[in-house]
């Protein structure tokens, strides 16, 4: 099913990407968590309590005080959003797409290797680094809380928060890894691997907008990642996320075989 | 018995480009050369053996497995140079060798040092930096290495100068000698002419003919023994004209091009 010659190689090219992303993420990570202030929330908390109707217009609640609703609001939106989304998108494209543009796939295919298992190594490769990225930032987020605020952080439901995160980005991942098997050109590879992730956060940032955009969220896959949701325990957020798990999965399974029974030209 | 089969093989791109009812075999131990001119359709038709094409019509059969189905199980046995090469540009030539040497599970690496040896090839540079013949050699040493039964070689020399040419055409000899089956695809005549048993021509993706290579040198290579006057002046001769000379007799042989060939089996049609 897999080839561990092909996945030691792939890997070693996603290395230079994980590096830089996850410093990436160390600083944004390690800045914010620091700058959280809990006399401050305290503060903010007795005003949700003095007056909730002016406090919930904007944004906030008496649970969103806490440290993890602090890194819901300023991690969760965009930071670790984007970065591993830029990752899956760099990276997609570069496993199956690039081989065949430039001509490469050759050396991978004219070897006694099923094309369903180079399809299937180049796709366990993307989802290690998301795994990676994933399990960095829980574990550099826990550091940086225990460190700077010592018991503070609820560690459960941030692995609840990450698996979230790691089901939203599987499923990018599946949209990057599928683009890539079905062009076989790198314009329109990285076209619809970069077009759709990226389209779908703008709709998610007019949603965020509210008022008539509102109605956005209805055409973005980041509705189902709903952070808060899954902390405060709500069903319909955990649902969401097994949706985007198995879109995922589907886009993956769609994918491989896509590339098993496609005409290459090289 | 035949290893490589081809039946009504037909991928039709439009515009009169792809590969039409192409239809012909290789024999255990032949080396069979295929021969047309650029864009003729001989990378089509070998990619269509080589499994990265899956035929509108027709079937191509190797070993009595199904190219396009049992891909993996043929490869096993097969070496392939592609036309157009293009390895891992991050990779030096050491690295990708041992890179394929693993992939394909080969465990012995003598017959790679040996076909390193053969080609003069110092692998040690980056792929992306080799110039085009070193990358052929590359080609060449990743397509033998493994020592597979059977060859599919596409324009094999492109790149290569005329002392490497030959070395390859020896390999090619040796390599028949041990029995293996070869489909060799070239533009160049004289390629074909040293190197194979029979030689099947195509153009505009279309077969024109199979035959075998005497009958094609019978038909379009004209020997002329010219007499000179002197001895000096007749060894001058077969310098000049790459002749051979008996005493005062050189004998030069024409060779014609191939568009002029293909005009013979086109019955004097001419391309456009």
């Amino acid at each position: 099913m897999i080839n561990m010659t092909l996945y030691k190689r792939e890997l070693k090219g996603s290395v230079k990407l994980l590096v830089i992303f996850a410093a990436v993420i160390t600083l944004y990570v390690s800045i914010i968590i620091s700058m959280y202030d809990p006399a401050m929330m305290v503060m903010l908390d007795g005003f949700a309590e003095a007056m909730p109707e002016i406090m919930a217009a904007v944004g906030m609640s008496a649970g969103a005080t806490s440290l993890l609703g602090f890194m819901i609001s300023y991690l969760y939106g965009f930071i670790l959003l984007i970065f591993p989304m830029l990752f899956c998108i760099l990276r997609g494209n570069g496993l199956i797409a690039k081989y065949i543009d430039r001509g490469s796939m050759v050396s991978l295919v004219a070897a006694p290797v099923k094309r369903r298992t180079i399809a299937f190594t180049q796709m366990t490769v993307l989802t290690s680094g998301i795994w990676i990225l994933v399990i960095y930032s829980t574990v550099l987020e826990v550091v940086c809380a225990e460190i700077c605020f010592p018991g503070e952080l609820n560690v459960s439901k941030l692995f609840s928060l990450n698996a979230g995160l790691l089901c939203l980005h599987l499923l990018i991942g599946g949209i990057c890894f599928l683009a890539s098997c079905v062009f076989s050109d790198t314009r329109y590879s990285v076209g619809f691997g970069a077009g759709v992730p990226a389209l779908m956060y703008v709709l998610q940032m007019l949603a965020n907008v509210g008022g008539n955009a509102d109605a956005a969220k209805y055409f973005t896959f980041f509705t189902l990642y709903n952070p808060d949701g899954i902390i405060s325990g709500d069903n319909s957020a955990v649902v969401g996320a097994a949706i985007l798990l198995v879109g995922g999965v589907a886009l993956y399974v769609i994918g491989i075989s896509v590339f098993s029974k496609k005409d290459m030209h090289i | 018995m035949s290893v490589i089969q081809i039946e009504n093989l037909t991928r039709d791109y439009g515009n009169g480009k792809g590969v039409f009812d192409i239809s012909f075999h290789v024999d255990r131990g032949e080396v069979f050369g295929f021969l047309g001119p650029n864009g003729a359709g001989k990378t089509t038709t070998i990619r269509h053996l080589m499994g990265f094409l899956k035929p509108q019509s027709g079937k191509c059969v190797i070993d009595e497995l199904d190219c396009w189905n049992d891909s993996d199980k043929i490869q096993a046995r097969l070496g392939y140079i592609p036309g157009e090469i293009s390895f891992f540009d991050d990779m030096t030539g050491t690295e990708f060798l041992k890179f394929i040497t693993a992939y394909r599970k080969i465990g012995d690496n003598s017959r790679q040092k040996e076909l390193l040896e053969r080609f003069e090839l110092d692998p040690k540079s980056k792929i992306k930096k080799m110039s085009k013949g070193m990358k052929q050699k590359i080609g060449i040493v990743t397509a033998f290495m493994h020592d597979p039964e059977i060859l599919i070689l596409d324009e094999p020399t492109s790149g290569l100068d005329p002392l490497m040419q030959s070395r390859f055409i020896e390999l090619i000899a040796e390599e028949k000698e041990h029995g293996k089956t070869i489909l060799l695809s070239s533009h160049m005549f004289e390629e074909v002419e040293r190197t194979c048993d029979r030689v099947g021509i195509i153009r505009e993706g279309k077969l024109a003919a199979v035959d075998s290579v005497e009958a094609l040198r019978e038909r379009h290579v004209r020997p002329y023994t010219v007499t000179l006057e002197s001895i000096e002046l007749a060894r001058a001769f077969a310098e000049d004209f790459g002749g051979i000379q008996n005493g005062q007799k050189v004998t030069v042989t024409t060779k014609q091009s191939l568009e002029e060939i293909f005009m013979h089996y086109y019955g004097g049609e001419k391309d456009d």
